[in-house]
This record gives C-alpha cells, sequence and structure tokens, in this order.
C-alpha cells in the first residue's frame, strides 16, 4: 500500500480547504486531517482525473466536493502504485510518439475520406434523396444564377425551338427507354462567357456567347447539350451539392472555430477534383449520343479547339479569365486526353458492341 | 465599484483579498490532447465529438486557477452525447430545409426560433452548473422566460428580413426563356433591402447588451450574486468606437492599396508575379483586418462586460489590452494558417492565457467563508451543444 500523499480537501458546502493526507485502503479512501480525524469515502464515489503534465489534479466526489492534489507528479505515482490503469486515450495524449502516429491518422483518415468515403457517402445520399427534392434545389439554383449571373438571352425563340427539338430527337434515339427529365435555356453568359451549365433538376443552360462560338458547327452544339444532359442523368449537380456539404461539414467539425478561415478551401478543392472523373462520364454519354444521332463525335474536337482559341486570345488581351463556377464546362481545360477520346470513339466503337448506352456507374 | 444595490450594505466591503487568475495550461500539451481526440472525433464520424469537447473544457478549467485553485468542470460526456445528436439533427434539418424550399426553409428557421431561447438557456445553466472552484459548484440563476425575452431581438430582425425578403420576390415568375424585362433598379427594392441590414447594425448593440446582461446578472456562487452595471449607453459608446475602429483600418487599406497601385502604375508594366504578390497582400490584409478588428472587439468587450459585474463581496478587474490581443490574433492567425491549422491549439491556449491572466478578482471577505446556497441545480446537456454551435459562450 503506497504512502499517504497530501491533499486539500473540499467538502463541497465551504469554500475554505482542509489540509489532509489522503490513502487508500481496500475499497475505501482515508483522508486524515492534522486534528488526527479520519474519514473514509467509498472509492467509487471519487471520479479520478486524467493524467496531464500542467497544473494540479482535483478529484471529484460525488457526493458533493472535491479533492485537490496541488503536486501532479506525487498524485500520479500514487495512483500508479494504487494500480491504476490509464486508458490508452490518455496514454497517446502524454506521448509524442503516439500524438505523431495520430496525426499520420489524421492525414490518412482524411485522405481515405477524401478519395473514397466522401464520394461513397454522397452517392448513397444521392440515391435516398427524392427527385422532387432535387427539383426544388435546381429550381432555386437556375432562378439565382439568372438573376446574378445570366443575362437575358438574344436567341430568337424560334432558334430555341429548334434546339430543343434536335436535343430531344437525339436523346430519344440515344435512349429509347426515355432520357432523363430535361429543360433547355439560353441565357447571355455574362462574366461566364462561352459556356454551358447543368444543374440539378435537369437544368441544362447554354450561353449565347457558346453558340456563337460554334457558329456552323451543329453537331458539336448537340454534343455539349448532350454532355450536359449526361450530368443531368447521372445526377453529377446533386452529386457535387452533396460532396460540398459533406466535406464543409467535416472540415468544420475538424477546425471547430477556426472553420471560417480553413474550411472554404477543402470544400472547393473537393469539388474540383472531384469533377473530372464527372466530365469523362458525361462526354462518354456525349459521343453516344452523338453517334446514336448518326452524327461524328470527332465534330466535339472543334469545341475544344475553338475553346482554345478563344482562350489564348483571351490571354493576349490581358482580360480577366472566365467566371468562378466550378460546375460550368469551360472551367475544365480542354485537355489532349478529351479530344483524343472524341477523335477515336467512332473507332472504338465501331470494334466494341457499340449500340449499348454507357452505364450509370 | 459596482453592486447590486438589492443585495447588500452601501459602502461595499474593502477588497481583502486580490484572486489573481493564472493559466498553467502550454500549447504543446494541449497540441496532443486535441490531435488524439480530432482523430477519433473523425473516425467515429463525429460522434466522439463530446467526449473530445469535455476533454478539451477539462484541461482548459483545470489550467485555470483562481486565487491559487484550479477550475474545475465535471459534466457527464455521455449526456452531452445526447444533446449533441439532437442539436446536431436540428441543424442539418435546418441547412437542408434551405435547399429545399423557400416554404420548408420558413418552417424551419420558425422551428428553431422557438427553441434556440431555450437551448441557449439550458446551455449556460449546464455550463456553469458544470464548473466548480474550491469544491462549490457555479449556477446560472436566469430563467427561460428571460432568455426567450432576450433572444426576441434577434429573432424578430431576422423575422422582419425574411418578411421583406418575401415582399420583395416577384410575385410569378417570369416565363421559362421569354427575354425577362430590362430590370431596373427600382428604388423601393433598394430601400426594402437596405431597411434589415441598417436594422441589424442599429440592434446590434442593444442585442449585446441584453444578452451579457441577461448572463453577467445571473452568475452565482454561493450566495454571491453577481449584479451587472453598464447601461445600454456605454454599449453603444462601444459599439461605434468599434465602428470608428474598422473605418480607420479599412482607410489604411486603402491608402496602402493605393500606395501599391500608384507603386505599379509608376514602374509602367505589371511584373510578371504581380498576381501572387497581389494574392499574398490580399491574405495579409484580412488577416490584419480580422486581428485588429475582431481583436480590439474581444477586448474592449472583456473588459466593459467584467468590469461591471460585481457581487455583494466580490468583483472584477479585467485590463486586457486591445493591441495586446489584437497582436495576438493576428500571429495565431498566420501561425494557423502556415501550419495548415496544426497551429490552432497553440493559438487556443496563447489566446486562453493572454485573456485569463488579464482579470483579477477582489474579494471583500475571505474566500474561505463562501458557503453553497442550498440545493443543486438540474442539468440540461442539449443545450450545452447548441450553446456550442451557435457560438454563445460566457465569454470568458
Amino acid at each position: 500500500m503506497p504512502a499517504p500523499i497530501a491533499a486539500t480537501w473540499y467538502d463541497g458546502t465551504h469554500a475554505r480547504g482542509r489540509a489532509v493526507q489522503a490513502e487508500a485502503d481496500g475499497g475505501t479512501l482515508w483522508l486524515l486531517d492534522e486534528a488526527g480525524g479520519r474519514h473514509g469515502l467509498a472509492l467509487r464515489d471519487v471520479q479520478w482525473p486524467e493524467r496531464t503534465r500542467h497544473g494540479q489534479r482535483v478529484a471529484q466526489l460525488t457526493h458533493g466536493g472535491s479533492l485537490v492534489f496541488a503536486d501532479a507528479a506525487v498524485f500520479d505515482t500514487w495512483r500508479q502504485r494504487l494500480g491504476h490503469r490509464e486508458s490508452w486515450v490518455v496514454r497517446a495524449q502524454q506521448h509524442w510518439r503516439a500524438t505523431f502516429a495520430a496525426l499520420a491518422g489524421l492525414v490518412l483518415v482524411g485522405v481515405v475520406g477524401y478519395v473514397w468515403g466522401v464520394p461513397w457517402a454522397a452517392r448513397g445520399v444521392v440515391a435516398v434523396t427524392p427527385a422532387d427534392v432535387e427539383q426544388a434545389i435546381g429550381d432555386s439554383a437556375l432562378a439565382q444564377l439568372k438573376d446574378g449571373l445570366f443575362k437575358p438571352t438574344k436567341v430568337p425563340p424560334a432558334v430555341q425551338a429548334q434546339w430543343r427539338d434536335r436535343l430531344g430527337t437525339a436523346l430519344q434515339r440515344a435512349y429509347p427507354e426515355g432520357p432523363a427529365r430535361w429543360e433547355l435555356h439560353f441565357a447571355g453568359g455574362g462574366a461566364l462567357g462561352a459556356n454551358a451549365v447543368a444543374l440539378p433538376g435537369g437544368h441544362i443552360v447554354i450561353t449565347d456567347e457558346l453558340l456563337e462560338l460554334l457558329q456552323g458547327a451543329d453537331d458539336a452544339v448537340l454534343g455539349v447539350l448532350a454532355h450536359e444532359h449526361g450530368h443531368v442523368r447521372r445526377r453529377h449537380g446533386l452529386n457535387a451539392v452533396v460532396r460540398f456539404g459533406l466535406v464543409s461539414a467535416a472540415t468544420s467539425v475538424a477546425l471547430g472555430d477556426f472553420s471560417a478561415v480553413i474550411a472554404g478551401v477543402p470544400a472547393l478543392l473537393a469539388h474540383m477534383g472531384y469533377s473530372r472523373d464527372a466530365e469523362r462520364e458525361a462526354d462518354a454519354d456525349a459521343a453516344y449520343v452523338l453517334q446514336a444521332a448518326g452524327r461524328d463525335p470527332a465534330a466535339m474536337v472543334l469545341l475544344f479547339e475553338r475553346m482554345a482559341g478563344r482562350a489564348k486570345k483571351a490571354r493576349e488581351a490581358d482580360e480577366r479569365g472566365d467566371g468562378a463556377l466550378p460546375i460550368a464546362f469551360a472551367s475544365h481545360p480542354a485537355d489532349e486526353e478529351r479530344i483524343r477520346f472524341f477523335r477515336t470513339y467512332r473507332d472504338t466503337a465501331r470494334q466494341g458492341p457499340g449500340t449499348k448506352s454507357p452505364p450509370l456507374n | 465599484m459596482p453592486l447590486n444595490p438589492a443585495d447588500g450594505p452601501a459602502t461595499p466591503a474593502p477588497a481583502a483579498h486580490e484572486l489573481r487568475l493564472r493559466f498553467v495550461g502550454s500549447g504543446s500539451e494541449y497540441f496532443r490532447i486535441w490531435i488524439v481526440n480530432l482523430l477519433l472525433t473523425l473516425v467515429t464520424v463525429g460522434l466522439y465529438y463530446p467526449f473530445a469537447k469535455v476533454r478539451r473544457l477539462r484541461y482548459f478549467h483545470n489550467a485555470t486557477e483562481v486565487g491559487g485553485a484550479p477550475l474545475s468542470f465535471h459534466a457527464d460526456p455521455w449526456k452531452m452525447f445526447r444533446g449533441y445528436v439532437l442539436v446536431a439533427l436540428m441543424l442539418a434539418a435546418y441547412s437542408g430545409a434551405g435547399h429545399v424550399s423557400a416554404t420548408a426553409g420558413l418552417i424551419a428557421f420558425v422551428i428553431v426560433a422557438a427553441l434556440w431561447p431555450a437551448l441557449w438557456h439550458s446551455s449556460m445553466r449546464f455550463r456553469l452548473a458544470n464548473t466548480g472552484w474550491r469544491g462549490l459548484r457555479f449556477r446560472y440563476t436566469g430563467t427561460r422566460k428571460q432568455a426567450y425575452a432576450v433572444m426576441a431581438v434577434p429573432i424578430g430582425v431576422a423575422a422582419l428580413f425574411v418578411v421583406l425578403t418575401l415582399l420583395v420576390a416577384p410575385e410569378a415568375p417570369p416565363a421559362p426563356d421569354a427575354p425577362p424585362a430590362p430590370s431596373e433598379p427600382a428604388w423601393g427594392d433598394i430601400l426594402l433591402g437596405l431597411a434589415p441590414l441598417a436594422v441589424m447594425l442599429a440592434a446590434m448593440p442593444f442585442f449585446l447588451w441584453l444578452l451579457k446582461r441577461q448572463q453577467h446578472r445571473h452568475y452565482a456562487l454561493g450566495d454571491e450574486h453577481t449584479a451587472f452595471d453598464v447601461g445600454l449607453g456605454r454599449f453603444y459608446g462601444f459599439w461605434l468606437r468599434n465602428l470608428g475602429v474598422g473605418l480607420l483600418v479599412l482607410l489604411g487599406f486603402i491608402g496602402v492599396g493605393g500606395l501599391f497601385l500608384w507603386g505599379l502604375g509608376a514602374t509602367g508594366r505589371s511584373p510578371a508575379g504581380a498576381p501572387v504578390l497581389a494574392a499574398i497582400t490580399l491574405i495579409l490584409a484580412y488577416l490584419v483586418v480580422f486581428a485588429l478588428v475582431g481583436g480590439h472587439f474581444t477586448a474592449r468587450l472583456q473588459n466593459l462586460v467584467w468590469n461591471g459585474t460585481a457581487s455583494r463581496h466580490l468583483r472584477f478587474d479585467s485590463r486586457l489590452r486591445a493591441r495586446d490581443l489584437a497582436g495576438l490574433w493576428f500571429t495565431n492567425t498566420l501561425f494557423t494558417v502556415l501550419t495548415l491549422g496544426l497551429y490552432f491549439p497553440f493559438a487556443q491556449v496563447n489566446s486562453a492565457r493572454l485573456r485569463l491572466e488579464a482579470v483579477r478578482v477582489h474579494a471583500g471577505i475571505d474566500p474561505d467563508d463562501l458557503v453553497a446556497a442550498a440545493g443543486r441545480a438540474d442539468e440540461a446537456a442539449a443545450g450545452d451543444a447548441a450553446g456550442d454551435l451557435l457560438g454563445f459562450d460566457i465569454g470568458l
């Protein structure tokens, strides 16, 4: 039995502390005061403090009051001699090696969660989200964009109707079982410039500037619209909203009140990183729809060439770049890979079974 | 010296005892606690959060010594767990509802507005009831009814905002793809849009005063019940000074930014690194503004509120210098950003030390003679999570 140690005993009624010697014996904690009094407490009525490096140790007594051990080191040794085993969390908190392991674990959890966890959870949430909720989200997003970002369109209603017709026919041919619900809007791009956007709930917006850029290349326009319909069909918009929410929630839990400064950054990164896969899937849908409509998917190459030419011109003129709307078409640089995909699609499709629509995941 | 006139003699007893506040926590130690508990929180998808929070509060309380005796925090994490889940569900529903439709958002707003004051009230009770010093428990003696009266102000302003938004919104959406009528800014709309902002700015000091008054009138330890003698006028003065500081900082930045642009213009062309330089300048500017304005606000508010708080035998003396806190906030934020958040625990410890050690308690009696009041306060942990998430803390 370890030797008694000094403590200050507060009885829970008076703020005046009494200097005592604490001694544990069996299931009882004995407090011996200076006048020779002996007070016994059941050990199970004492809530012991966790070990930390700094500060005094305060034990709570269930029936009121507390015991303060001013000399923490003596207290810790005493507790150990009494056979106390600390929880592994408390032990980990004391050791730098465990701390760095925890840091590494944190990074690992972050990476795993970012690469697999968030997309997986987002798919789950999207799958259980009813269509009318998605519709409502899309409607309000569209209303906001029309208010803030987009300008009124200059495309005559007859031309608009023509495009709706063409897209409808092409989609019907590509998806005989019926395409996903869609609605085509025309708008002046404003800061977005030449662009096309797919929102949750089937809203597809193409800007006047993009139509102008693709003047005479109707197949490329159809390809762009089919690409956006691919986003609609795969519910990419809703998926992005959910992912954004999940990542912001995770960061705000992790960083607590500091979230205001840093929380936005990973959320944005997540968004941009993920959309590459989404773009690839939508590209596949676009090529498939063009093919099914009897057009050459390679027509899409023209889009990337003209976009690149425009971007180059824009750089030379030192204009400001495209707006910061990551779901917009033009935010994804036309890379070699995408051009190659459209250029070679017809050949690969001929070799393969060819007529099946790209699977949804 | 502020005193509650109903409580004691006309002349207070001389401050015979001075209790100094000392903060003995260390950044490196709290870093280890933080990182281990953060990992556990993330691995458990947030379910461990209340346990991590209790550990954090215990550490900070235990490291705070008042007159040589540490504070203690003894909440049961399991109780907090239930409250945390409840509030998390409520907030998730609230933030989700706004996405779905305006009506759903409005319903969620009404529900949250109806529950919020009650949650805040129980948060205060819970936090105080679980804080102890020398074996005595603190108490919060405010009532739920008072909490509703205090919160009526921000909820009223928010409701005004919602109603005005509904009024301004067009009655029917224009037909899709019909070229909308060219919209000209209508003066009525602009006024309606600005009105809530003006009301909010004007009502803010009033709300802050009500909130602080409600809290600082209802702290109790033993037979000591605090009173609060800071008038509404001083809160408006405080608010105006803060607006002044904000304006000065803004003007300073416009000046510096102008010089910067003038310098660029003088060289004739923009150097290659200009965008990077501009981005760094912008981030630094944000940090400086955040530190100066936020540090000044927090430091002055702490002094204002605690210097006006006293009980029959105890009074507080807070001498936190705004420039010290602003400087600390700047380095804290800068290092936290540079270390991708790893400096955060050090920042919290530094900030707690500076703020706590600026405070002294003057006691007109020997603190040994404090005696617990009869009965024990009940605890409602649901509110604590709410207080945490909504950011209303005790402010020290």
